[in-house]
């Protein structure tokens, strides 16, 4: 197993994976296949997470198998495509990595076929989840004239403020001010459209 | 340190050289804040008895430096925390936890803001502010910035 995608998992995990997946086993193809649905539709969206609870517990429901053991098994199938995302697999070893975990070669077409058809989708919601070191939430600006203060009567001075709000990564929300010059405006105007081209040039 | 300076220039005791300080301070200030070229306003500033030859070169003075004074106050004036730099830099992720190749382009802006002083006499820190933006959340920002320049140049046009 050292060459597959999970030959990073620990060896309890793996016998467990492993375990798991001969349960998974016991399910028809209709109730597998059911399985898989949720498992692409809860990585497609990761909000809906009570959805898919209730799906859990229906599923549970009408198929007479109880609802803590599901949610384990369930827990187990999510890896699969996670994993297999992060090693960047293709088709084909995706389905060599569930023969090898024990599924039967009907299930395991089935699995990769769903898996071919949401790759694009889960690699942009991966793509949308990776680092980002205080990323930009929003911009809000105002800008005006000084007209007078306390040290000259008529100024006429053009200025820029911006609030930038900037997610610090632990869910909390920074707000940072800073006043620009007219001319400092135009230059960052200037410097982003500079930013513009090369992101351009490397997308 | 300066009225003492002044005092021994002058020849004069420490609290008339004080005194000579505050008042021309004030006058300075007070010209400053009228911010005129013309100097029948300005002579209007000193008593009727004030030495003749003496206003005519502390406007004259005044005049001359005028334009400077009047940008460093401005500089001064009361603002949120002044921008001073910025810097940028553009990546490309290669590689992430979640997922294994990858090829995103991402853009690094560092701005160097001054802060508010807040003690007389001690320069204030400057703050760095770090961001990092997509390209798709800096064609946004940029969209707002257009909104900003043709608002200006709205305003210029009027002006």
């Amino acid at each position: 197993m050292s060459s597959s995608q999970f030959g990073s998992l620990r060896e309890d995990v793996l016998v467990n994976l492993k375990n798991d997946m001969q349960t998974v086993e016991k399910f028809d193809s209709e109730q597998f296949n059911q399985l898989v649905q949720m498992i692409f539709s809860f990585l497609a969206d990761p909000s809906k997470s009570s959805q898919l609870f209730n799906q859990l517990e229906t599923f549970a429901e009408d198929n007479n198998v109880s609802l803590p053991g599901l949610k384990n098994v369930f827990k187990s199938l999510l890896t699969i495509p996670n994993n297999a995302l992060k090693k960047g697999s293709t088709a084909a070893t995706f389905h060599e990595e569930l023969r090898s975990l024990g599924l039967s070669e009907e299930k395991a077409d089935y699995f990769t076929e769903q898996w071919k058809k949401n790759m694009a989708t889960l690699s942009s919601m991966a793509l949308g989840q990776t680092l980002m070191v205080n990323r930009l939430v929003d911009v809000d600006w105002k800008f005006g004239v000084t007209l007078a203060s306390s040290e000259i009567t008529k100024v006429g001075n053009t200025f820029v403020q911006l609030k930038l709000v900037l997610s610090n990564g632990t869910g909390e929300l920074k707000n940072s001010y800073m006043e620009l010059s007219l001319q400092q405006f135009y230059s960052f105007l200037h410097e982003m459209e500079r930013v513009k081209a090369s992101l351009e040039i490397l997308s | 340190m300066q009225t003492k300076s002044i005092a021994r220039a002058l020849n004069i005791e420490k609290e008339q050289s004080t005194k000579l300080h505050t008042a021309l301070g004030r006058l300075l200030k007070r010209a400053l804040f009228l911010d005129t070229q013309d100097p029948e306003i300005l002579f209007n500033l000193f008593p009727a008895n004030f030495h003749n030859n003496l206003k005519e070169l502390l406007v004259k003075i005044i005049l001359d430096n005028q334009s400077t004074w009047r940008k460093q106050a401005i500089s001064n004036q009361v603002s949120m925390p002044r921008l001073v730099d910025f810097d940028w830099r553009v990546d490309l992720k290669a590689a992430s936890g979640t997922i294994s190749r990858l090829s995103v382009p991402t853009c690094l802006v560092q701005f160097k803001v001054q802060n508010i002083p807040k003690k007389v006499g001690v320069v204030p820190e400057e703050d760095l502010i770090n961001m990092e933006l997509s390209k798709e959340t800096l064609d946004t920002m940029l969209n707002g910035l257009y909104k900003i320049q043709d608002q200006l140049s709205s305003i210029a046009k009027k002006e």
